[in-house]
């Protein structure tokens, strides 16, 4: 009975940061009907500054800031000098697939310049060394701060979503560009927020990500960009309750494939999951929560 | 001075192998693009055939040829066996679906150990591959792409890829069409697959992940897909261009993605568009708006 309690936190402390991932890509996909690939590499980039702010002897919350606001400035220069000019000029969607590839390669390229090609993890602290052991279940402080910061991330991001004048707008823009552009809503900025919104959530991601495994390196994205497509096909593209629930899900499932079953296999059942569930029901497990495709 | 001049030669020849390989492998690709797959499914069927076909030849002891045909085949029939459920879906849900085959067969590689050396992969594979068998391969798909565009066969693609349902609608059998390109498609990677193999000495679960398919996507993409030269072309520039940056490992990833970038945002049309524009404006002026109809319903 320990074994599964432990089971369970161990999931549901490495999904609330798939979930945190997703959402930023889901809701990309919501509002510009796009994949953006360099998601990943953008959580890469947030993981590698937060580290260097938390090297700096900065608390962390100060480096979460920062992983934040790099992720965030990232996503909106990539939609400013990559993503518009794209639409505007009217590119094959394809294209914007493959430069933000690119734009992920580049963003690798450099931070292997910046930071070296080595794979760093945080300084011993008081954190990450704290464990409490409650009827045979280990749960570390590491855990309960990075779930905690998840939820949060994601009551912040509800909250914007549903409750504030830029959240609305976000919202119209998913719904149709055309009827947002009739309301007065200011489209383009809508989308440099939307874009700005999911690099922030990346980087914080990255962060959550770099703690929890204290494994910091520029290659770290590819993987997690693979995890954060799982889970939005789990959710159904576009659907960030589903992304949440998808996030949480995957983190589960790999934690008790990898218990029960096999650790070598622990990725195979994720990726024959989104297969099946493509197959039989490629809107994603949640989406009889909503009438359309957001 | 003699053994410079032999490994500037050998260097200079594997170059020339791999743009010929890249070359069929980005008309293979084109089959699949040439009717809106966006197939990240190459990786897979490539690790197909070139597991296999090493297998084949390092373990039973068959021919090479025979071998890389078989690879071929085994991946034609996962692309059939794969087809009637992943055909259903369009735009980016067939794009998942394809990339989450991709993974699925690299994970087996990865895990598989006794016949694909798991995460080492399997070293020490006999270099059979011929220089002049990859350039019979490339100037075969060259001509397969040559002669289709004229053909009934590729009046009914071009149909498929301005409009599916206009196209069913008059009578085109647009589910066999796109069967069958995706088969052949994968086919070719398959064999592509087989011919890497045994052009290096090593394959690894690595080789052939996410990023395999998508360079092989942005061959014909970057080249331009709507030219027959178009896929020849972008599979040249990104197989040459990283060597002449070899000069720092970093700044050759950064520049190959700035350059990319560059392409994408300022030749829509792919880097063929500059030698071909004004042919293109006169004679194919509707072909530069790609319908966005298709993509739209990508719920099926």
């Amino acid at each position: 009975m320990a074994a599964l309690f432990q089971q369970i936190v161990n999931g549901l402390s490495i999904g609330s940061i798939y979930a945190v991932f997703a959402i930023g890509c889901t809701l990309i996909f919501g509002v510009l009907n796009i994949i953006n690939l360099a998601q990943g590499a953008f959580l890469m980039v947030g993981a590698c500054i937060g580290l260097e702010v938390a090297l700096a002897g900065f608390p962390v919350p100060v480096a979460l800031f920062a992983a934040i606001l790099s992720g965030g400035i990232l996503g909106a220069l990539s939609e400013v000098l990559m993503f518009q000019p794209l639409r505007k000029r009217g590119g094959h969607r394809w294209m914007g697939l493959v430069a933000s590839l690119a734009l992920a390669r580049v963003l690798v390229g450099t931070a292997q310049e910046v930071f070296g090609t080595q794979v760093r993890g945080y300084p011993p602290n008081a954190i990450t060394g704290l464990t409490w052991e409650i009827a045979g279940v280990r749960i570390q402080a590491i855990q309960v701060l990075i779930i905690v910061a998840a939820v949060l991330l994601m009551l912040l991001l509800a909250f914007t979503l549903k409750r504030t004048s830029i959240g609305r707008a976000i919202r119209t823009v998913a719904f149709s560009e055309t009827v947002a552009q009739i309301v007065g809503v200011h489209v383009g900025r809508t989308n440099l927020i939307t874009f700005f919104i999911a690099g922030a959530l990346a980087g914080a991601a990255g962060l959550l990500f770099g703690m929890l495994f204290n494994v910091v390196s520029p290659f770290m994205g590819d993987s997690a960009l693979v995890k954060g497509l799982t889970v939005i096909i789990l959710g159904g593209l576009g659907n960030i309750p589903g992304a949440v629930a998808g996030g949480f899900l995957l983190g589960l499932i790999e934690v008790f494939s990898a218990g029960y079953v096999s650790s070598s296999f622990r990725d195979a059942i994720g990726f024959g999951l989104i297969f099946l569930i493509l197959l039989v029901k490629p809107t994603g497990l949640f989406s009889g929560f909503e009438e359309r495709r957001a | 001075m003699m053994a410079v001049l032999d490994n500037f030669l050998l260097s200079y020849g594997n170059l020339v192998n791999l743009c010929l390989l890249n070359i069929f492998l980005a008309y293979g690709v084109w089959l699949a693009l040439s009717v809106n797959m966006f197939t990240l499914g190459t990786g897979g069927f490539m690790a197909l055939g070139a597991y296999s076909s090493v297998f084949l030849t390092m373990h039973g002891g068959w021919p090479f040829s025979v071998a890389v045909l078989v690879g071929g085949l085994l991946a034609a029939l996962a692309a059939l066996a794969i087809a009637t459920p992943v055909l259903r879906l369009r735009g980016d849900y067939f794009m998942l679906a394809t990339f989450a085959f991709t993974e699925v067969v690299r994970i087996i590689a990865l895990n598989w150990d006794s016949v694909t050396g798991g995460a080492v992969g399997i070293v020490g594979i006999p270099q059979l591959t011929q220089t002049w068998q990859l350039a019979v391969l490339a100037a075969g798909a060259l001509y397969f792409a040559y002669a289709v565009r004229g053909s009934y066969l590729g009046r009914a693609i071009a149909a498929i890829r301005e409009d599916d349902v206009m196209s069913q609608a008059m009578g085109i059998n647009v589910l066999g069409y796109r069967l069958s390109l995706f088969v052949s498609s994968a086919f070719v990677g398959g064999i592509a697959g087989a011919m890497a193999a045994h052009l290096n000495f090593f394959i690894g679960p690595s080789d052939f992940g996410l990023l395999r398919s998508i360079d092989a996507l942005s061959y014909p993409i970057l080249g331009g897909f709507d030219a027959l030269l178009g896929p020849l072309v972008g599979a040249i520039l990104t197989t040459i261009l990283p060597e002449l940056l070899r000069f720092s490992n970093q700044w050759r990833e950064i520049l190959m993605g700035l350059l990319v970038i560059g392409v994408v945002l300022f030749l829509p049309g792919g880097a063929m568009s500059l030698l071909s524009f004004k042919w293109r404006s006169r004679h194919r002026q509707s072909k530069l708006v790609l319908p966005d109809s298709v993509e739209q319903g990508a719920e099926r």
